[in-house]
């Protein structure tokens, strides 16, 4: 066929473009689901908790993504610097994942427990009083504002739908989880029992009588790249 | 407008009737275009046979080279490493005093500390060390120390971390005392480093101090914190008071500043780097976490 007969016919032309575009997407989408060794098999990876998943919806809607990068590259530098790369387990439970590639600020990858809740709590109301020659804008209504999460069961609900396994006694106890991880002072055996131990639990903003969404954005931070335990890792040749 | 070239046309005409006989030439591509596309085409082959490429149904290709990212990784950290084993070898055996008093060891060890604080400290203690009021981030290029300045101890306080433990002293804070007496409190603190604007404030104050609050028991019977240890009543080991009589705040010398940490407590916490993290990893291993201190004590203030 000759392509001057391609492009004198439009709906030949779209036909065929599509099937050449079917072809490119089938080959390299469709295997990813299904070779085993694309996610590794590591230990400790847990849904995120309410708090923390209210607190991943607030990084997304204050845009942190356009600066900020969650993915540690295989590369020496960025391992001296941020810790071990990160792995495809670690974002299996992101809808979506945060990995991009723009960094005016630096990778969060493994930004968790790295710097105190009162160091985040500084640098959110205004980064430049922590940080004098950061360029980060301020943040300082999250701490003004109370964190709306009637609907986290609906959220967790959707996350479940495409996968995340999210158990029917998590969805319930979600409201009463996110309170308990909120406070120094709540007792949290339900979230330990859910969630595991390892879940840090705070006042993470400062102010105990309030849930704020920088409490939830900073239970988000602080257990960002924790999860997974790298004693028990061990890297195949991939 | 009679054709100029020789070479075929689409057979497309555009406004013949204007006398503007518009024509498309079906011109073959330049040569160098040509081939450069056809050695693309050829070196992407190559690419496949040579790299890791065509995902499979249950694995993909590897490649010839048997080349991965992963490995490559490997390679360049352990070469690094390697590069720097003797210096490490030598930091690593060596006590913190030792490698101190080896002039040549100790610019290797604060090269390497620099670096290690520009990403993991300065945030919070600032470039230099300089220390960042607002927060409570105390200042490490001065030679004051709550837990103390000496390498050890330095590396003590990066490892397993360190919890202000100020307790809270107004009712309804959290604490056992009222306005008047969180006031006569603030007095007698301001009177330490002679500030004092209310004698018998300061008077009733010292009372409490030294008696129903305690706050002895931390800050020393002269008030001139824990790890003097020089006055009696300074507990060992240093639980981090600060000295109330000299001009160094950690949270700024304001009168209100001084009543808030009195009323509502102050809990700073300083991560834990090494074997004393808990919920996060070890971030830093012994071996930067001794030239981190290295670095630290050379800031100025150390011990």
């Amino acid at each position: 066929m000759k392509h001057d007969t391609i492009e004198r016919s439009i709906p030949l032309m779209v036909i065929l473009t599509l099937v050449l575009i079917s072809i490119g997407g089938i080959v390299e989408i469709v295997p990813l689901f299904f070779i085993k060794s694309t996610i590794e098999k590591v230990e400790g990876m847990r849904p995120y908790t309410p708090l923390e998943l209210v607190g991943r919806d607030i990084y997304i809607r204050e845009g942190c993504y356009n600066c900020h990068s969650q993915m540690i590259r295989p590369f020496r530098d960025e391992a001296e610097r941020y810790g071990h790369y990160s792995l495809a387990a670690e974002s299996m439970y992101d809808h979506p994942f945060q990995w991009g590639s723009k960094r005016t600020g630096p990778d969060l990858a493994r930004i968790g427990g790295k710097y105190s809740n009162m160091w985040h709590q500084a640098h959110m109301q205004h980064p430049q009083s922590v940080v004098p020659e950061s360029v980060m804008p301020s943040y300082p209504w999250l701490k003004k504002s109370p964190l709306k999460y009637e609907d986290i069961e609906k959220r967790m609900q959707v996350l479940a739908m495409v996968g995340v396994p999210y158990s029917a006694e998590q969805i319930a106890n979600a409201k009463k989880d996110l309170q308990a991880q909120a406070s120094a002072s709540s007792d949290a055996s339900g979230l330990s029992q859910r969630y595991g131990n390892k879940v840090p639990k705070d006042d993470f903003d400062g102010q105990p009588d309030q849930i704020s969404e920088l409490d939830a954005l900073l239970a988000y931070l602080q257990m960002l790249g924790t999860l997974v335990d790298f004693s028990s890792y061990q890297a195949q040749a991939r | 407008m009679a054709d100029q070239h020789d070479v075929e046309t689409t057979g497309h005409q555009w406004d013949s009737e204007e006398g503007y006989p518009l024509k498309e030439f079906n011109n073959p591509l330049p040569r160098w275009w040509l081939y450069s596309f056809y050695a693309t085409v050829i070196w992407a082959v190559v690419y496949w046979v040579l790299y890791p490429a065509w995902p499979m149904l249950d694995g993909y290709t590897k490649g010839m080279l048997g080349w991965s990212m992963h490995q490559e990784f490997a390679q360049d950290s352990k070469a690094a490493l390697a590069q720097k084993k003797a210096s490490n070898d030598r930091l690593e055996k060596l006590s913190l005093k030792e490698i101190a008093r080896d002039n040549s060891l100790l610019q290797h060890a604060m090269s390497g500390g620099k670096a290690i604080f520009g990403d993991f400290c300065a945030p919070c203690h600032g470039s230099g060390g300089v220390g960042v009021k607002a927060g409570g981030f105390p200042t490490l290029a001065d030679d004051d120390w709550l837990f103390g300045g000496d390498l050890d101890t330095i590396y003590e306080t990066i490892d397993k971390g360190r919890d202000g433990a100020m307790p809270a002293h107004l009712q309804g804070a959290g604490g056992a005392f009222s306005e008047a007496q969180v006031n006569d409190l603030t007095e007698y603190v301001l009177s330490l480093s002679k500030r004092s604007q209310d004698a018998a404030a300061a008077q009733r104050g010292d009372q409490l101090f030294h008696g129903e609050a305690g706050c002895n028991g931390c800050h020393g019977d002269l008030g001139n914190g824990s790890i003097k240890g020089t006055v009696a009543g300074s507990p060992a080991p240093p639980v981090g008071a600060p000295n109330l009589t000299d001009a160094v705040w950690l949270y700024g010398s304001d009168p209100a500043v001084v009543r808030a940490s009195i009323a509502k407590g102050r809990t700073g916490h300083m991560p834990a780097w090494g074997s004393g993290a808990k919920e996060t990893g070890k971030r830093l291993t012994p071996l930067q976490i001794k030239q981190l201190a290295l670095y630290v004590h050379g800031l100025g203030g150390g011990q």
